[in-house]
């Protein structure tokens, strides 16, 4: 019964990639980029703004040119990057773990950074800036990595690594509390890194994070096309000629390069990774290896603007973007999801 | 201003009472004088050594660092720990009101008739002085306390006459690298506030209430500050490198200041050290 379902919804799937959607998130992301990049505490005009980015000579003072260029614009991408590797992660763990609830962070990758931040504040109170977003980074493959290795029995059945990844996740965030306890002074930026903050934006951190999110996009690419086979069984996906075994391996790495990526760039920040997908999915009806283009760009656009809400709700201070991306993403996903069922009932 | 003091009810000292003036109906004083006091607040610590009860104090926090003799233990005025602390025998225990559970603690303290001193964080001098006379009264010791009160005034007063500037001038305090501020409402902020500096997180004001927003970026270089106070470990050479800082006022003029660790939220006798190190900046 169960089977025959899925054969059906997978034989509904469109074999043709939806290019129309892909172009229109496209646009999406470069309108809202756009948006995003014009407003701040300092006004620039819009036109200034445009000829300043386009390399255009124009009246706009060096100061002003400075925020624009190496403040705001910086901010503005990181924001995308964050939300399309996100987007994507979350994409990629939902299908391997055939599991609509998977997010970026199940295999304890936000446990480990939480607890390698925590380490690294710990370690020094001065210039954090280099150092943090490595061992973030270290902190969270080191926790999924452990997960692999702890759950013996993941070539055969994925959710001995989810449980597994709930195991280490504990366990790196019992650490995380007790170094906390230990150190009170380190509470606040710790607690702030959690809610995810792209204040720290610079050039650097945009060009490190492109690189690694591009080798996991070129990746996830080549093996998009039979993603979808790890939502059947798996002897369905043998029959289909795919290796579901070797294919989950690939995916989940560069899932978790994705992560790991963003958590280091920007702390973490919630909600993208379930809520994109199923959006995009929701809106597109098509499966994940052809959304996948999709959820990067709407993912990308999602982030964009909550970091603007961030930037200039309260004014001149800034709200963890966090709290925007539950805040918003909560109702919003709750509609889709509604407006989806009673779809499949008038079905 | 409120304190809270609960001690043992049956012995009274009337005469102390009647100095206590406004505050003696949430007060009351034991006849003995403390021998085994524990202070869980750094600044309370301080307070203490300073007004010449430190012979009388047996245990302090981890954080209690100042003075150098402090029987330093690892006790925790974070998150304290009843047993560990009933472990030393106190006959006083000062507490902060922002440690966790420390309803709990107080009450656990009341049942085993132990006084306890809840240190409520000051938002301004004139509060951190009346902690200082309230523990002057607990210890016995109210001539020190007077003494250390009217030197802190007195001195501070000095600094402020010949150290006030323009009002014009702009400052930005600096709570770590991502741009978390104080605005005047704060204990920090109102010092600033007394040089006659206008604080550029006032403006974000509206979006935290207990005085400490995180800024924008954009925003603090837009508003140029001519001081920029920092506390975090950041240096002039790391604050220039920030992009779009090296054009802002107080980096041009070398007029970023490190502020020695712990004093700007140390809110004890060392707050006259605040006073000269804000002082002595605005000189350069």
């Amino acid at each position: 019964m169960k089977l025959s379902h899925k054969k059906k919804e997978h034989n509904d799937f469109p074999t043709v990639w939806r290019w129309e959607i892909t172009v229109i998130s496209a646009l999406c992301l470069l309108f809202s980029a756009l948006l995003a990049v014009s407003f701040g505490p300092i006004h620039l005009s819009f036109t200034s703004i445009v000829k300043t980015l386009l390399g255009i000579e124009n009246s706009i003072s060096t100061q002003d040119r400075t925020v624009l260029l190496y403040v705001r614009v910086p901010r503005v991408l990181l924001a995308a990057l964050v939300g399309s590797a996100l987007a994507t992660s979350g994409a990629v763990y939902q299908s391997v773990f055939r599991n609509p609830l998977a997010d970026p962070y199940l295999l304890g990758a936000a446990a480990g950074a939480g607890l390698g931040a925590t380490i690294a504040f710990t370690s020094s109170t001065h210039n954090l800036t280099g150092i943090l977003p490595i061992f973030a980074f270290a902190g969270a493959t080191i926790a999924v990595l452990a997960s692999f290795f702890i759950s013996g029995r993941f070539f055969a059945d994925p959710s001995s690594l989810v449980l597994s990844g709930i195991a280490v996740g504990s366990f790196a965030t019992a650490i995380q509390t007790y170094l906390q306890q230990r150190h009170t002074a380190i509470l606040r930026p710790v607690y702030s890194w959690i809610l995810g903050e792209l204040t720290a934006a610079t050039w650097s951190i945009v060009a490190w994070s492109t690189f690694y999110i591009s080798i996991s996009f070129l990746v996830l690419r080549t093996i998009s096309k039979r993603l979808d086979a790890l939502m059947l069984s798996d002897e369905e996906a043998f029959s289909l000629g795919v290796n579901p075994r070797k294919l989950r391996i690939i995916a989940v790495v560069s899932a978790t390069l994705l992560t790991a990526t963003a958590v280091a760039a920007s702390g973490l920040i919630g909600f993208v990774g379930i809520v994109v997908p199923h959006l995009v999915r929701g809106i597109t009806h098509s499966s994940t290896n052809r959304a996948l283009p999709s959820i990067a760009l709407v993912g990308a656009s999602f982030l964009v603007i909550a970091d603007l809400g961030a930037r200039t709700l309260v004014s001149p201070a800034e709200l963890p973007i966090g709290v925007i991306t539950a805040f918003v993403g909560a109702p919003f996903f709750l509609y889709v999801l509604r407006r989806k069922r009673m779809g499949h009932n008038s079905d | 201003m409120k304190k809270k003091f609960t001690a043992l009810p049956i012995f009274l000292v009337l005469a102390l009472c009647a100095q206590l003036g406004p505050m003696a109906e949430s007060f009351a004083s034991p006849i003995k004088l403390p021998k085994r006091i524990i202070s869980l607040s750094p600044s309370a610590t301080e307070d203490l050594f300073a007004i010449g009860a430190g012979p009388q104090v047996i245990a302090v926090d981890d954080y209690s660092n100042f003075p150098k003799n402090t029987p330093k233990t690892n006790l925790s005025g974070f998150n304290p720990n009843f047993e560990a602390i009933v472990k030393f025998r106190p006959d006083l225990v000062i507490i902060q009101s922002s440690a966790s559970k420390s309803d709990a603690i107080v009450s656990q303290l009341k049942r085993l008739k132990i006084p306890v001193y809840v240190e409520h964080t000051p938002e301004t001098v004139a509060q951190a002085y009346s902690e200082i006379n309230d523990l002057g009264m607990l210890t016995g010791k109210i001539s020190g306390a007077k003494n250390v009160i009217d030197k802190m005034k007195k001195q501070i007063t000095t600094i402020l006459t010949s150290g006030k500037i323009n009002s014009q001038n702009k400052l930005f305090h600096e709570l770590d690298n991502t741009l978390y501020s104080a605005t005047s409402k704060t204990f920090v902020g109102k010092v600033y506030t007394d040089f006659g500096l206008t604080n550029i997180a006032d403006a974000a004001a509206t979006a935290d209430d207990g005085g400490y927003p995180q800024l924008q970026n954009e925003y603090i270089i837009k508003s140029n500050p001519d001081y920029i106070f920092l506390t975090d470990g950041e240096s002039l050479e790391s604050v220039k490198s920030r992009p779009g800082w090296a054009g802002i006022s107080a980096v041009v003029n070398q007029k970023v200041v490190i502020l020695p660790e712990d004093i700007p939220s140390r809110w004890g006798p060392r707050i006259v050290d605040f006073y000269i190190a804000v002082a002595k900046a605005l000189k350069k």
